[in-house]
Order: C-alpha cells, then sequence, then structure tokens
C-alpha cells in the first residue's frame, strides 16, 4: 500500500457513502444509518458522554447553571446515549448475520457483547443520575464536578467492554479508576471519606504498576497486544500464545514450569491482579469496605455495580483471548487459569459472606455482600475457562458442540446475574442514601421499627435482599441458578468445579443469615421511643424511585425468558 | 565490550542505585532529587535503543515536568522546612522482605526466557509475512523515531507501506484523544478536592 491508500482506507471505515444533500427524511435517516457504521459512530454513546462532560463545564463557566440545573444536563445526555445504544442493539439484534466488526482500527470490536454492556451501564447511570436528584447528594454548586466524574468513570467502564487491545484494557481501567477516587472523596471535610478515598488511591496505584509490568511482559512475550482478531490479518494472543508454547512438550500442566510458559503465567497472573483490584476479589479486596464506607451511598451504587460490570465484561474479552486457542498444547494453561479463578471465586465468596456477619454498618454489610458476589459471578468465569478449555473427546457424554453450548450458558449466566445484580445492589443502596437522608445514620441499630414509618422503603428493601439471597421468585434465584448449572456443567469437565459448587450452595445459605437480620430489625422490631422518624410515603419521588428500581427485581423474576434469550444470543456471538 | 555496552550499564547502574536511593532517603526533597537523577539515566537507556521520541518525552514530561511539579508541590505544602518520612523497623523489614521476595520471582522469571529464540518463534506467524519489511520513511535502526510515533497517534501506521495483504494495523488515535478527556475530568477531580467548599450565596452573583 501506498501513503495515499493507507489515508484512504483509514479515513473510509463506513459501509456505504453518503448521498448528494437534500432537505427530506430519507435522506437524513440513510445517512444518520452510514454514520453508525463508522467508527465514529459506533463510538457515538461515548462520545456522547464526552459531550455532556464539556457541556456541563461550559455552562458553569457561563453562570447559565443557575437555570439549567446541572442533573437536567447530565440526564438529557445520558438518556440520549441510552437512546443511541438502544439503536445499536436493536439493529445488531436485527441483522440477518452476526456482526463483529473492529473500529478504530482494531483497537475496539463492535459486537452484541460490547453493547449490552454499554446499555446496561447507561441505564445504569441514568438510575444513579436520577438517585442524586431524589437524595440530593451533590448540592447545586457541586453538581457539575460530580457529573463529570461519574461520566468519565462510566466513559471508561463502557471502553473495557469494547476493548480489544492490551492498550486499552489498561487505559479505560485507569479511565475508570481515576474518576473513582476522587468520587469516594467527594463529600469533604469528613475525616472517614478522604482516608478511604487515600486508600483506594494506594490500592489503585498499586495494583495498576503490577498490572502494567504484566501487560509489558505478555506482549513482549507474544509479540502482539491484540485480544482477539476478526478477519486474522493481524496475530492475536491465542494465535501467538500457541505459537510460543508449542515448543514446549505438550499436554500437561507440568509443561508449564518451563521456559517460556512459566513467564507467560506470571504475566498473565499480574494483569489479573489489576482486574482483581477493580472486581474487589480476595486478596484484592481491601480498600472495598473502607471506600464504601467512606463514600456516599450513591457512590457506593455506582461503584458496587457499574465497575464490576466493566471489569467482569474486560475479564470475559481477556479470558475468551486466552482461551481462544484450541491447541491441545494450551489445554494445561487454560486449566490451571480457570482453576485459579475457580479457587479465587470460592475464597472470596466466602470470605465476603463470612465477613458481612459481624458487620453494624449498613454500607460495610452492603460492601462485604458486593464482595461475595463478585465471587459468584466469577464462578462463572473460571467454568466458562474450563469449558472452553476442554478437549472434547476427553469428556464423557459431550460433545463439541454440547461443550460449546455449555459454555455459553456459563456466559449467559454471568449476563443475566450482571443485570439483575444492577437493580437489586442499586436498590439497596438508594434505600440506603435515602434512610440517611431522613435518619442521619446508616447503622443496622438505628434501622429498628423502620417499617412502620417507612413501608415502601423497607418492602423495596426485603425485594432486594432477598434477591441477593436467591431466593425465589425474584431476579437474583434465576441469576444464582444458571451459574449453578453451569458450575455443575463445569464438573463433568473437572471435578474441580463440583467443588466449587458445594462452596457457593453453602454460601448462599449462609448470606441469609446476615440480611435477615437487617430485614429483623426492620420489620420485626419496635421503633425505639424518642428516635429520628422517618416519614417516606409512598407517593412521593424517593418511594417512587425505590418502586421504580425493585419492580424489575421482581419482574426478572417472574419472566426470566426474554432476558436470559437475550443473553444466550449475546454469548452465541462472542463465542462464536 | 564496546561504548554502547559500557553505556548501558552506566545508566543501567545510576537509575537503580537512584532508585534505591529513593527509598532509602527520609528526606522529601532528597528523594525528589534521587528520582530525577533515576528517571534520567531511565531516558538515557531510552537513547541506547534508538527510541528517541520516548527518551525525549522521559525527560520532558518526568524529569522537566511531573518532578519541578512535585517539588513545587513539597515546597507549598510542607509544615516544615524539610519533612522527614520515618519508618519503623519492622515496616522496613516487612516491605524490603516483599519487595526483594517480588524482584527475585521478576528476576527467575524474565532471565529463564531465551528472548532472541523467542523472536525467531514469533516470526514464524504467518501474518508476519504479509508485511513487507521495505524500509519506510525512517528505519527504526537510524533512531528518528518522532515522525512514525506521530503518525501512529493520528491513526496511520508506516509500517504498513508496502503491506500487500490491504488491512491496517492498529493506529493510536482513539488512546490518545480520549486521554485527553480522562485528563480533563481527573483535573476537574483533582480540582474539586483542593478547593475550599464553595458557599453559595443567592443574593450574590458568584
Amino acid at each position: 500500500m501506498t501513503f495515499d491508500q493507507i489515508l484512504q482506507q483509514l479515513v473510509d471505515t463506513t459501509a456505504g457513502t453518503y448521498g448528494p444533500f437534500e432537505w427530506s427524511a430519507a435522506y437524513f435517516r440513510q445517512t444518520f444509518e452510514i454514520f453508525m457504521t463508522s467508527s465514529l459512530g459506533r463510538f457515538s454513546p461515548e462520545i456522547i458522554l464526552c459531550i455532556t462532560i464539556v457541556s456541563l463545564l461550559k455552562l458553569r463557566l457561563f453562570n447559565c447553571d443557575r437555570w439549567i440545573p446541572p442533573y437536567a444536563t447530565a440526564l438529557v445526555g445520558s438518556i440520549v446515549a441510552v437512546g443511541l445504544a438502544l439503536y445499536q442493539f436493536q439493529t445488531l439484534r436485527m441483522s440477518a448475520e452476526p456482526v463483529v466488526a473492529e473500529f478504530f482500527t482494531g483497537l475496539m470490536i463492535y459486537d452484541q457483547f460490547t453493547v449490552y454492556f454499554r446499555l446496561l451501564l447507561l441505564i445504569f447511570l441514568v438510575l444513579v443520575v436520577a438517585l442524586t436528584v431524589v437524595s440530593g447528594i451533590p448540592d447545586r454548586d457541586d453538581g457539575p464536578d460530580f457529573y463529570t466524574l461519574l461520566f468519565g468513570a462510566a466513559v471508561g467502564m463502557m471502553m473495557m467492554a469494547g476493548a480489544n487491545h492490551l492498550l486499552i484494557l489498561f487505559l479505560s481501567i485507569e479511565m475508570a479508576s481515576v474518576p473513582s477516587y476522587a468520587m469516594v472523596g467527594f463529600l469533604k471535610g469528613r475525616r472517614p471519606s478522604s482516608e478511604a478515598s487515600l486508600k483506594y488511591v494506594v490500592y489503585g496505584a498499586g495494583s495498576a504498576g503490577v498490572m502494567l509490568y504484566g501487560l509489558s511482559l505478555l506482549t513482549g512475550l507474544l509479540g502482539t497486544a491484540t485480544l482477539i482478531s476478526v478477519d486474522g490479518s493481524t496475530p492475536d494472543l491465542a494465535s501467538r500464545l500457541g505459537l510460543v508454547l508449542a515448543g514446549n512438550t505438550a499436554g500437561t500442566a507440568a509443561s508449564l514450569v518451563s521456559n517460556p510458559g512459566l513467564t507467560i503465567l506470571l504475566a498473565i497472573l499480574m494483569v489479573f491482579v489489576g482486574l482483581a483490584f477493580k472486581l474487589s476479589i480476595v486478596p484484592f479486596h481491601f480498600w472495598c469496605p473502607d471506600a464504601f464506607e467512606g463514600a456516599a451511598a450513591e457512590v457506593g451504587g455506582f461503584l458496587s455495580v457499574a465497575s464490576k460490570a466493566g471489569a467482569f465484561a474486560l475479564l470475559v474479552r481477556f479470558c475468551i483471548a486466552l482461551t481462544g486457542n484450541p491447541d491441545p498444547s494450551l489445554a494445561g494453561l487454560n486449566l490451571s487459569l480457570g482453576i485459579g479463578l475457580g479457587v479465587a471465586a470460592a475464597v472470596t465468596a466466602t470470605f465476603g459472606n463470612l465477613a458481612a456477619y459481624s458487620q453494624k454498618n449498613m454500607k460495610r454489610l452492603l460492601a462485604y455482600s458486593t464482595i461475595a458476589h463478585a465471587g459468584y459471578m466469577l464462578m462463572a468465569v473460571s467454568a466458562l475457562v474450563i469449558i472452553r478449555g476442554a478437549n472434547p473427546s476427553g469428556v464423557p457424554g459431550l460433545t463439541s458442540a454440547g461443550l460449546d453450548a455449555e459454555a455459553r450458558r456459563c456466559l449467559e449466566a454471568l449476563l443475566y446475574y450482571l443485570a439483575v445484580y444492577l437493580f437489586m445492589n442499586l436498590g439497596a443502596f438508594a434505600i440506603v442514601a435515602l434512610i440517611r437522608n431522613q435518619i442521619f445514620s446508616e447503622e443496622i441499630e438505628d434501622y429498628r421499627g423502620l417499617a412502620g414509618e417507612a413501608p415502601v422503603l423497607c418492602v423495596c428493601m426485603l425485594i432486594c435482599l432477598f434477591s441477593l439471597v436467591g431466593l425465589p421468585p425474584l431476579g437474583g434465584f434465576w441469576a444464582k441458578l444458571e451459574i449453578f448449572a453451569s458450575l455443575f456443567q463445569a464438573g463433568r469437565v473437572h471435578w474441580f468445579m463440583w467443588v466449587v459448587l458445594g462452596i457457593a450452595a453453602v454460601n448462599t445459605v449462609f448470606s441469609l443469615f446476615y440480611y435477615m437480620r437487617v430485614l429483623k430489625s426492620m420489620f420485626l422490631t419496635e421503633r425505639p421511643v424518642g428516635a429520628r422518624s422517618a416519614l417516606v410515603p409512598f407517593r412521593s419521588a424517593p418511594g417512587l424511585y425505590v418502586v421504580m428500581v425493585s419492580v424489575p427485581v421482581l419482574l426478572l423474576g417472574v419472566l426470566a425468558g426474554p432476558l436470559s434469550q437475550t443473553a444466550n444470543n449475546v454469548a452465541r456471538i462472542l463465542l462464536r | 565490550m564496546d561504548a554502547t555496552t559500557i553505556l548501558f550499564w552506566i545508566f543501567a547502574s545510576i537509575s537503580c542505585a537512584a532508585a534505591v536511593a529513593v527509598v532509602a532517603t527520609q528526606n522529601v526533597v532528597r528523594m525528589a532529587f534521587w528520582l530525577i537523577v533515576s528517571l534520567g539515566s531511565v531516558a538515557g537507556l531510552y537513547f541506547l535503543l534508538s527510541a528517541d521520541f520516548v527518551a525525549a518525552t522521559q525527560l520532558l514530561i518526568y524529569v522537566g515536568g511531573t518532578l519541578v511539579l512535585l517539588i513545587f508541590g513539597v515546597m507549598l505544602t510542607a509544615t516544615g522546612p524539610y519533612s522527614q518520612i520515618r519508618t519503623s523497623p519492622g515496616e522496613a523489614l516487612l516491605a524490603g522482605g516483599v519487595g526483594s521476595l517480588f524482584l527475585a520471582m521478576i528476576i527467575t522469571t524474565v532471565v529463564s526466557v531465551d528472548w532472541d529464540s523467542l523472536a525467531a518463534i514469533q516470526q514464524q506467524d504467518p501474518s508476519y509475512a504479509s508485511y513487507a519489511h521495505e524500509p519506510g520513511f525512517n528505519p527504526a535502526e537510524e533512531g528518528n523515531t518522532a515522525r512514525p510515533l506521530g503518525l501512529k497517534m493520528l491513526g496511520i501506521s508506516l509500517e504498513d507501506l508496502g503491506r500487500t495483504d490491504g488491512s491496517l494495523s492498529h493506529g493510536y488515535l482513539l488512546p490518545f484523544e480520549i486521554v485527553s478527556i480522562h485528563l480533563l475530568v481527573v483535573l476537574i477531580g483533582a480540582s474539586y478536592l483542593a478547593r475550599a467548599k464553595r458557599r453559595s450565596r443567592p443574593d450574590q452573583p458568584s
């Protein structure tokens, strides 16, 4: 290619050519459709968020924020972005053949998986902005700052879902993390808040350093930074792994303890450290309870759901890239990865549930519950890695197609879990924030007898917490069931997954106790004399908001079919 | 032993020694000085690798920008003339132990790889052949990397010149642009945390 041809190819990324300009709806629709196939069009939801950030700052610069409140700008921006993401999702769902396309010269990937997470994160962003309006935590002066940080983090999380290059992997994690540090310390003048923020920064910087070292080691060893090459034109991780490890004696995990398998394993482990920090997997969870206790409950809700969802999308992309090579000499690597993730998941779930038991502060309890749920979701990923790495001939009763179906089911479980988790965890954090506005306390002790005064909040809390436990007929039940089913199937490949399944089941029973303690305090005890009253009627903004967040939890429990079908489709295209 | 090797050992040992000195000194200003020495000699290593653009950036941004900012920060915020950071012997022992274990792990794994044969293996990749490997405007061996890097930031890869299969390799337009949004957001966050809480007075324009 000559320089001109390169330039031409770079500019000309759309699927069609724009026609001559005319004032007609048909022209605008066609132009829009062509634009949405270009790199900028595929990136448009993120760009809308960037535009919103800039307009928030500009409006304050010209003192317009006295007439246009910052939350209105933020709401409009995020709703427009949801609209675009919905359009993308709908187009992808309707397209006759599966669309998997690279954009921005292969740095990002555009498929249903990307857009599913985009949509999830943007809907969540709208809900969080609405929550800040209801609970009023950033006041009018601080609004632009808060929403700038919130949207900046959201752009990073959305980029996580579409990352197809190790550089974007690192960049998106940093883009999501650094604004989060500032958000945790957003309540100024409060010592716990600043302390939490500082702890978060120090842990974050350390894990980012380790991860960066791992990334550079991995890139150096494999000579590529592309996760998955769609058309096979650039070398990707899977093909290079096969090439580099093929020189080793094939097949067994023992072959990893040789040159350069051990170094590759170390590099992968270091990348997982960075991801585990974002997911608050034991032993990289220390920041989580302190950060959540120090931060406002709204920020805690945002971090516990959005940053987990983004990091899981990234983890899945990375794991799929690593396990993409069916070469039998990589079976040992895949198996050790899967079992390693399984051990981490089991330990995380157990630790989170055990530590939550003795908590007195509601936000700390929810932080440990977040850790436990990250453990459950990681189990689905470990099952996915185990099944993807399995040799079809080595598993009795499962054909190659059967293994593919089971891999899809693992991913479907994760996607379903994240969608339900969005609503139930946001609901719990929102109710903590709204109760705090009434009684100025987040201690479980002070929740005694609240059911008599704020029945809406308490009933919605009951729905959210029961769903977190995984009781039928709520959304959390199906989510847990799907994860357990995928663990069971993965156990047919390697027995260790059955151990993980057992641990997960015991954990579920155990988690019932500490969630019940909160509900018992709310429903079954009398309100102490002289306690602050918390009268939240049904027909008020807080009442309606919590109902709006809790109803999907119920709906996803009763009507699990459509979402799990969608999730299965997304998984099918990702694992094609 | 040629001059490049000798220079490499000089720069490498200076950067390591200065890095140890950063940790060992207790005075913040001296730490910043040792950091200048360490990062400066890392820039020297980059020059030896013919990565002149990265080396210049290292000097400009780290030595010229970040460290000056760091020293300003220390000067403006320290309560005494020389603020000291003391560590208890237990902490020093623990941190030293963990640090040396980590170092030992990294050294043993990295040294165990035969990097030359690894590069040969990587070149067996069929997709490697689609690059024609014709000299572009500036071969990397001559240094002079600013133009290829700058064009990469705009999404154009000069290594695609003469490539036969018509596909593009990675350009870094997206990271280059999105980092500016990231820096804007971080700047807003930093200024929010640094400034005193504003009290809104509705009767006066702010």
